[in-house]
């Protein structure tokens, strides 16, 4: 039979019916919109039932709870930390680590997870209380494979289902303490770092930099982390992720470390103690840092173990400190050229200027020995610097007085923070009478004078700053704050406006003291004019006297500067050997150091790449006037 | 209300189905409880036709009779494909065995495995919904069927049972977005997660520096305690440096879609989890696979950053110039001669056995040590197990095992040991005879597998 | 307002339905149209868009006007669907969706002539859409589970599934009217 017949006779009723409604077809529709209108509010309701009877897991039972939207850290990985040739010095490798999501934490889970994972129960459960309201916690980081293979078979209902597996980046830092303390570490901020202004936007949890160019550039190395919604069906299947708000990784930092310099410099002091700092003297650019001991910053990344910790930071050598900044020596002899030119710009001595030495003069009722008992004789102002005659720059530092002499030297930088763009660099000490003044409410005795003349006494400086002092005398009197970011615009500091002979007649005494058979001549290098200083800073001078057993702590810690080449110089290298006992121990660090530099320049000048331009003076220098000193003659045939 | 309840019957009948449908799949979310009887009621009505029709499809159309016909036959036939089948996945498992282990346990453990262990089943329906990739075969609980076992066929894996009813059986392909497998490399041993919830398969959480080449194939590693070990599962078809994470896409090699007849591994050990008590978990599970070969050493590796590769060139320099670096009167070095030989990644010099293939023979026991190492910690004391003649195949190219530096290092460390361990499903029998297995056996000269070939070589059987 | 609407004409339409849709028949078709959804791909590839339980649904509903029929059946046809999805998948998702759909075909039903192709091609197409729409909502909504929604793809499987149904009515109502069903 056809349905047609049945639509007829129901059209029929529908006819039918006409006459009894006013309008039984409007009223038809209306009825249909009602019933769908209901049918609306119903599912409208029914929906609302759902979300709250079932998907509400605050009031009702777990298993409603499974079906559940997670929300999962998405961790930005941090900038990478590059040279100046953009080889990668700090990089990311992508990890597993492992959160709990702190509404599912039940107590009784909290031991296996524990002692599945070698976490430690007693930092766990501290942990947990000690992140507060934070959601998720993470508890282990860079998880091992089995871990994982752990982790995921476990995160099921029936086991662990507070365990979240989320990707997050590992800070890869190079190898046995490779540039750790120019590169710094990371770690989870803490409590007090959580109180300072700095880090107002930073939460319980994070991960910051906790020293050296990590800290310095945080903001720019951190990225934003996003966020991933995570659907857990009731069978514990992490599905589809939902829209989430992307990670936005940190910037890379360019620094202006130079690689080949930085893994000579390692190198060169490979069980030694000490610091070398290598800068360009033209810019202040830092080619390389190191200081050691030094440690290895990857046991830093996350979130070191406190037996770890302790055991680094309770090292008596000290491996967390940057010595290259942190370090504050007296820098011995390698005061001497500051002096001269202090001498010679004040008039006080001048190229005729003589001093006998007889190994040793008397001040101000004290007597006042040369470095070489015999003595060195009749001693002019280059043969002072060369043979680092005592006595010579004790009549200087007579004639000029602390004040002068603080002048110069803070001029120089000497008691100043260079500004490097590096957390905790320490001042040093330049003694003045101001100086003494004020922190001892004494007046200065002018015999306190002599030892400040040969850069012993009050006066102190770290590698950084001895580097920067001596490479600003270098290339005529100009200080440029040393950085490590490339993309920073050379400042200059200060300027000397020295004159242009007296300033020849210092760097000629540094020439001699690695080319004349000065206390520097292991730096010789061949085709380069090398320009130095060396120095010798007592340790516990008194105990030596007194015959102590002389161990190598009481050993005296030696410093040698460097420049190259004479006429323009290019790269300063400081040096500084702690313990090295005699002051051209430091020499062939520094030697080292400065071949590298030539060699890379000689490898690139051959190779004609146009990238010799940045290793090269920025244009603005080039551009600049040339140095009164680059007039002095220039032996034929040498690279320059 | 009545005659508002008769106005409206329509309506209120289509509220209360919906209604008691809603509180049904409420309380099925709620309780997270599978509706069995009404599944086991409706695959089993549709099993019978599901049949009808699979086998309309076997047969051309109009030839109904002859399958009733021919159904011994048939019946044969399948069976001999199902024997067929458990030999050429035997044949690949025993070709993994001689890659990893020594030929004599090998060999025992082989015979150890029974025919059993697998029971051979058909596809008989898609069941897929959506992005949801299931498939029903023709084997239920009758056949010992048990959820959570895993299915393969000789070529590679399929997928695990899901749901288990008397006559059929419901699996979940890999290829569903919710399916992850545990997998490794058959050169470089990386261990990776089989992921195919973008569609296509890709191997998730292999870090950027692991060797993972074009071709290369990739096996079940026992991880996920749902596959035994060592089944194959797809060969490399890109390999790529990704962000953080190596890209790697993987062809399957068991066409789970495609497939009709597979193998349902039957194994004891292979249950569900228990719901209630976490604390008895690992005994309901696979035992987890023993370490492996080479697996240390990728751990050993140091990651590298640029610095490190710097710092290594001119450490090696130095020694090349003989240049104690800042050592007073060292002599000057020069840094423009070029080195002999180009520095190597430290990477690559720590891990040569995973990486070259080319290695010769016995060249390099280091990888080995820090493998016996392993073994001696896990506890794993078998005394003549090394004496079984490693019998290398000129074919062998895998320098994984079996040159004889490595026999003899696996003689000072009685390590190599438990291939069964290898291969969980052993496990359970194949420590109770160790000794008397591993001494009794002789020599297997069987040819050794070329790498990758093992998955592949299944047709030649 | 009580004798508007549906009730009234129902009795003679359902005489005649039992008349000849026995309910054996009905439910064989029930049958095969599920077992075709899920066996069919195994049959003929790339089928796996044919939504045979929907289209008889919707040929039930049009063709059968009443609604609480259409209903119970769409809810059968649904569950029966449930039944065999992946075991992962809770019963119901299929159930609630045909319920309404064959609720939905069943009232539009008076308004049109369901005996026009036009018109069963448009509907049909229209309730795949719905379907599948209804069917996404309902996991996202109630079991939280974001699956990818392709409105293109979706339209072209309504277009197919439409396509699929002109014959397949005609068919149906043939064995309708020869007594058969």
């Amino acid at each position: 039979m056809a349905l047609v017949d049945s639509v007829h006779r129901r059209e029929e009723q529908v006819s039918a019916e006409r006459p009894v409604r006013d309008d039984p077809k409007r009223a038809a529709n209306k009825i249909a919109l009602f019933q769908y209108l209901t049918v609306a509010v119903f599912i409208f309701l029914i929906s609302g039932f759902w979300k709250l009877q079932v998907q509400n897991p605050d009031l009702y039972s777990e298993a409603a709870e499974r079906n559940r939207i997670k929300s999962v850290p998405i961790l930005a990985p941090r900038g990478r930390i590059l040279d100046r040739d953009g080889r990668v010095i700090v990089d990311n490798k992508a990890s597993y680590s492992l959160l709990l999501n702190r509404e599912q934490i039940k107590p009784e889970h909290l031991p296996p997870i524990a002692a599945e994972l070698g976490l430690d129960l007693d930092e766990l459960s501290k942990k947990i209380r000690r992140m507060g309201s934070a959601p998720q916690i993470i508890i282990k980081d860079q998880l091992s494979r089995d871990d994982i293979a752990w982790i995921e078979a476990h995160q099921d209902d029936s086991a662990y289902p507070e365990m979240q597996l989320i990707r997050a980046w590992r800070r890869q830092y190079p190898q046995d303490g490779f540039a750790t303390h120019v590169i710094g570490y990371v770690g989870e901020i803490s409590e007090s770092e959580l109180n300072l202004p700095q880090y107002l936007d930073y939460q319980q949890g994070d991960i910051i930099g906790k020293d050296g160019l990590e800290r310095q550039y945080d903001d720019q190395l951190r990225g934003v982390d996003g966020q991933q919604r995570v659907l857990v069906d009731s069978w514990g299947h992490e599905r589809q992720m939902e829209a989430s708000k992307q990670a936005v990784p940190g910037k890379d930092l360019h620094t202006t470390l130079d690689l080949d310099l930085q893994a000579v410099a390692e190198l060169a002091m490979q069980d030694k103690r000490g610091a070398v700092v290598a800068l360009d003297p033209r810019n202040g650019e830092i080619l390389a840092m190191v200081s050691r001991p030094t440690f290895d910053a990857n046991k830093f990344t996350g979130r070191i173990s406190r037996t770890d910790w302790t055991e680094i930071a309770q090292d008596p050598h000290k491996p967390l400190l940057n010595r290259a900044i942190q370090a504050q020596l007296a820098p011995g002899s390698t005061f001497k050229p500051i002096m001269a030119i202090a001498g010679l710009e004040t008039g006080v001595i001048d190229d005729e200027t003589h001093f006998h030495c007889s190994g040793g003069a008397s001040f101000y009722g004290h007597y006042f020995a040369c470095h070489i008992k015999r003595g060195h004789g009749d001693v002019n102002l280059h043969l002072g610097i060369v043979q680092s005659c005592d006595v010579f720059f004790y009549n200087v530092g007579n004639r000029l007085g602390i004040d002068r002499i603080a002048q110069y030297a803070e001029l120089a930088g000497i008691g100043h923070k260079t500004g490097v763009d590096l957390p905790n660099e320490t001042q040093g000490t330049m003694p003045s009478s101001k100086w003494k003044m004020r922190m001892f409410r004494q007046k200065w005795y002018a015999g306190e004078t002599i030892s400040v003349a040969i850069g012993q006494g009050a006066v102190t400086v770290s590698p950084l700053q001895l580097a920067a002092a001596e490479g600003g005398l270098g290339v005529g009197g100009e200080w440029y704050q040393p950085h490590l970011l490339r993309s920073a615009a050379p400042k200059l500091l200060r300027e000397g406006h020295f004159n242009p002979d007296n300033l020849s007649q210092v760097i000629s005494g540094m020439y001699g003291v690695v080319n004349e058979g000065g206390t520097g001549r292991a730096g010789v290098l061949p085709g380069i004019k090398v320009c130095g200083k060396t120095g010798t800073a007592q340790v516990a001078a008194t105990e030596k006297t007194k015959g102590a057993k002389l161990n190598s702590a009481l050993a005296n810690n030696v410093w040698f500067v460097g420049f190259a080449p004479m006429d323009h110089p290019e790269i300063v290298v400081a040096a500084l050997y702690e313990n090295g006992e005699e002051s051209f121990h430091a020499v062939p660090i520094v030697r080292d150091v400065l071949k590298a530099y030539f060699d890379k320049k000689a490898r690139r000048e051959k190779k004609g790449e146009t990238e010799t331009a940045s290793l090269l003076a920025p244009l603005r220098l080039l551009a600049s006037p040339v140095p009164a000193h680059m007039n002095l003659p220039i032996p034929e045939g040498l690279p320059q | 209300m009545e005659a508002l309840l008769s106005r409206y019957r329509n309506l209120t009948v289509l509220l209360v189905v919906l209604v008691a449908q809603l509180l049904y799949l409420a309380y099925q979310v709620k309780t997270n409880r599978d509706e069995r009887l009404i599944r086991v009621w409706a695959v089993s009505a549709v099993t019978p036709m599901a049949g009808m029709v699979e086998a309309m499809r076997h047969n051309t159309i109009g030839f109904m009779e002859d399958y009733f016909i021919l159904l011994d036959v048939r019946e044969q036939n399948r069976k001999l494909k199902a024997d067929n089948d458990q030999l050429r996945m035997e044949n690949v498992y025993y070709r993994n065995q001689l890659a990893t282990a020594e030929h004599a346990q090998a060999l025992t453990l082989f015979q150890k495995q029974t025919p059993s262990k697998t029971v051979a089943a058909r596809v008989i329906g898609n069941s897929t919904v959506g992005t949801a990739k299931a498939v029903f075969v023709d084997r239920g609980s009758t056949s010992g069927i048990e959820k959570g076992m895993a299915v393969v066929t000789p070529e590679g894996i399929v997928g695990k049972v899901v749901a288990v009813y008397p006559l059929v059986s419901q699996v979940l392909l890999v290829t569903d977005p919710t399916f992850k497998v545990g997998i490794e490399s058959q050169k470089g041993h990386v261990h990776g997660v089989l992921d195919c919830s973008s569609g296509k398969c890709i191997v998730d959480q292999v870090q950027n520096e692991e060797k993972v080449a074009v071709g290369e194939w990739f096996f079940t590693s026992g991880e996920d305690r749902v596959f035994p070990k060592g089944f194959p599962v797809g060969m490399v078809a890109s390999s790529q440096t990704g962000q953080g994470m190596r890209d790697i896409k993987l062809n399957l090699s068991g066409a789970p879609g495609g497939v009709e007849d597979v193998l349902v591994v039957l194994q004891g050990v292979h249950q569900p989890i228990p719901a209630s008590a976490p604390e008895d978990l690992s005994a309901s599970e696979l035992p987890a696979p023993p370490p492996e070969k080479g697996g240390e050493a990728t751990e050993t590796a140091k990651p590298q950053t640029e610095a490190d590769k710097v710092l290594a060139k001119y450490a090696e320099l130095g020694k090349q110039e003989e240049h104690v670096y800042g050592a007073v009167g060292s002599s000057i070095p020069n840094f423009n001669l070029k080195p002999e030989t180009p520095a190597k990644p430290a990477a690559d010099i720590a891990v040569p056995a995973k990486t070259d293939s080319a290695q010769p023979a016995g060249s390099e026991p280091k990888p080995l040590s820090s493998d016996t190492t392993k073994a001696n910690n896990a506890g794993l004391a078998v005394q003549s197990a090394a004496k079984a003649p490693a019998q290398n195949s000129p074919a062998q190219n895998s320098p994984t095992q079996n040159n004889p530096a490595q026999s003899n290092s696996t003689q000072n460390h009685p390590a190599q040991v438990n291939s069964a361990q290898d291969h969980p499903v052993q496990n359970n029998r194949a420590q109770v005879s160790e000794a008397g297995v591993l001494g009794g056996r002789p020599s297997v000269k069987a040819a050794a597998p070329a790498v990758s070939a093992a998955a592949t070589a299944e047709n030649e059987v | 307002m009580s004798e508007t609407g549906d009730q009234i004409l129902e009795r003679p339409l359902r005489e005649s339905w039992f008349s000849r849709f026995q309910v054996v028949a009905l439910a064989a078709l029930t049958l095969v149209s599920i077992i075709g959804k899920f066996y069919l791909p195994r049959l003929i590839p790339h089928t796996e868009w044919l939504e045979l339980p929907l289209l008889l649904t919707v040929y039930f509903g049009l063709m059968r006007r009443s609604q609480i029929a259409s209903l119970l059946f769409g809810a059968f046809v649904g569950l029966a669907e449930d039944s065999l999805s992946p075991a992962n998948l809770p019963i119901g998702m299929y159930g609630i969706t045909k319920t309404l759909v064959g609720y939905f075909a069943a009232s539009v039903s008076v308004r049109f002539n369901v005996e026009n192709s036009a018109i069963r091609l448009v509907l049909c197409f229209f309730f795949f859409v719905f379907h599948a729409f209804f069917y996404w909502v309902m996991r996202r909504a109630l079991l939280g589970q974001v699956i990818p929604f392709d409105p293109q793809e979706t339209f072209v499987h309504g277009a197919l599934n439409a396509a699929v149904a002109l014959p397949l009515f005609a068919i149906l109502d043939r064995m309708r009217l020869s007594g058969s069903l």
